[in-house]
């Protein structure tokens, strides 16, 4: 059974539809892309499986379980599912390692050392260590990356997120942060993203989900979706990269 | 007093000036703190996701701060005997001071939040946070913390507007100085030694401001 099974999912807003009965799966230990032309959805969709966003109807089963029904605790989904947003979204106003132990302590409940202690350890895996004391507005945009996966992955999560990861960054920093994020594909974090980097999709993805306008155009391996003769929509969007 | 004759006017009244200024002292940070916890509340209620509350928070906010102070306490000590309500003057004194300067906090509150990441809030609730939780560990401290300067300018306010209090017979520094100098004849005198008192509480309250806002500054922010 798939982790992560999207069953026609759908969100209206009153003047139009964003996402139009999108389905796909993921397996436990896969990585995918979601890829697609600006306002296809992307972001829409990543937030609506975590219900930071309300889906209009569909079905998400997560781990065997519908999280769309009514009565489903929000807040204990979210807190398996790591979010990596794309400006990093570290709290200003606290150290590197408070930003990694904040949810143990809250969350999860683990008394201070402890929780400090498992930071510290995701801390090391990003190489982020030294920089514990830091606070993010010291950070450059690669090393606040990294924090922002160290505090995911602090959660012990089921799968990891992450929305355009790299669009925030300088190119010497996004290969350092595809370096880094197809280490944890290799290390077989499940993992979801959505992009428009190529690069990135190309690194660390089994499969792309192409969206357009809403919908599921394709799913295959990147190396397919590149090798389509003549179709317009994955033409214009990799603008003949393939 | 022989080296400031114009202090030495006024030595027979020390313990009723100290006595003033101890009342002062007692309602302005009085005021101070329960104003900062009703800016708190009022601010937490301004954000709740019921419309119906952001209404009614946002109309008490403009009330406030749209209806002068003075009409407010005169309400209370006047208006409610009327209903058989009587309350001491320096209880009037808190009550009006505190709802009108928890609609001013809350107001530099707000703002402060429109200065937020939103981003990091969608964060906080991706991460499992409550709403409740992401006002108390992200929203307030920042909001509070990028705040500090006009939350201590309006602590220097509310030192000076604690004067008009006598006006509901609450004997502040202020009165006792306009008895003293009632009595002695020395206007001039004793009003310059009221400004130059008031200065000083302001001068300490300031510096201990200033020092305040370098301290809770958001590195690579504020």
């Amino acid at each position: 059974m798939a982790l992560l099974e999207v069953k026609n999912l759908v969100k209206s807003y009153t003047d139009r539809t964003v996402l139009d009965g999108v389905s796909f799966e993921l397996e436990e230990g896969e990585a995918k892309v979601v890829m697609g032309p600006s306002g296809c959805g992307k972001s829409t969709l990543l937030r609506c499986l975590n219900r930071l966003i309300e889906p209009t109807s569909g079905t998400i089963l997560f781990d065997g379980q519908d999280v769309t029904r009514p009565g489903v605790d929000v807040r204990e989904l979210r807190s398996r599912i790591g979010f990596v947003f794309q400006n990093f979204a570290l709290y200003r106003h606290m150290s590197v390692l408070d930003n990694v132990a904040l949810a143990l302590r809250r969350l999860k409940k683990l008394p201070r050392k402890e929780a400090e202690e498992r930071a510290v350890h995701e801390l090391h895996r990003m190489e982020m260590a030294d920089k514990r004391d830091a606070y993010p507005a010291a950070l450059s945009g690669g090393q606040s990356q990294r924090v922002a996966i160290a505090r995911a992955l602090a959660m012990d999560p089921k799968v990891l997120f992450f929305d355009e990861p790299t669009s925030a960054l300088d190119p010497i920093m996004v290969r350092e942060v595809v370096t880094l994020i197809n280490r944890l594909y290799l290390d077989n974090v499940t993992i979801l993203c959505v992009t428009h980097d190529l690069g990135l999709a190309k690194h660390i993805s089994d499969r792309v989900v192409f969206l357009d306008r809403g919908k599921v155009y394709a799913e295959d391996r990147i190396e397919h979706l590149l090798a389509r003769d003549a179709d317009p929509v994955i033409d214009e969007f990799f603008g003949g990269e393939g | 007093m022989d080296a400031f004759p114009f202090l030495a006017d006024l030595a027979s009244y020390w313990p009723q000036i100290v006595r003033g200024l101890r009342d002062t002292i007692l309602l302005s940070v009085t005021i101070t703190v329960t104003g900062l916890i009703g800016g708190i509340g009022v601010f937490g209620l301004a954000l709740s996701p019921n419309r119906l509350v952001r209404y009614v928070t946002q109309s008490y906010i403009s009330l406030f701060i749209g209806t002068p102070l003075i009409v407010f306490l005169f309400l209370l000590y006047y208006g409610l005997p009327n209903l058989g309500v009587t309350l001491s003057p320096f209880v009037i004194a808190v009550f009006g001071f505190t709802f009108n300067v928890s609609a001013y906090n809350a107001r530099y509150l707000t703002i402060a939040y429109k200065e937020l990441d939103q981003a990091e809030l969608e964060s906080a609730r991706a991460q499992g946070f409550s709403l409740s939780q992401v006002f108390r560990l992200i929203t307030a401290p920042q909001s509070l913390r990028m705040s500090v300067p006009a939350l201590t300018n309006q602590a220097i306010q509310n030192i000076k507007d604690s004067s008009i209090v006598f006006l509901i017979q609450y004997i502040e520094f202020f009165a006792q100085m306009q008895e003293v100098a009632s009595r002695t004849f020395l206007f001039f005198k004793t009003y310059v030694f009221t400004a130059l008192v008031y200065l000083l509480l302001v001068s300490v309250v300031v510096l201990a401001a200033r020092r305040l806002e370098r301290k809770l500054a958001i590195p690579g922010l504020s």
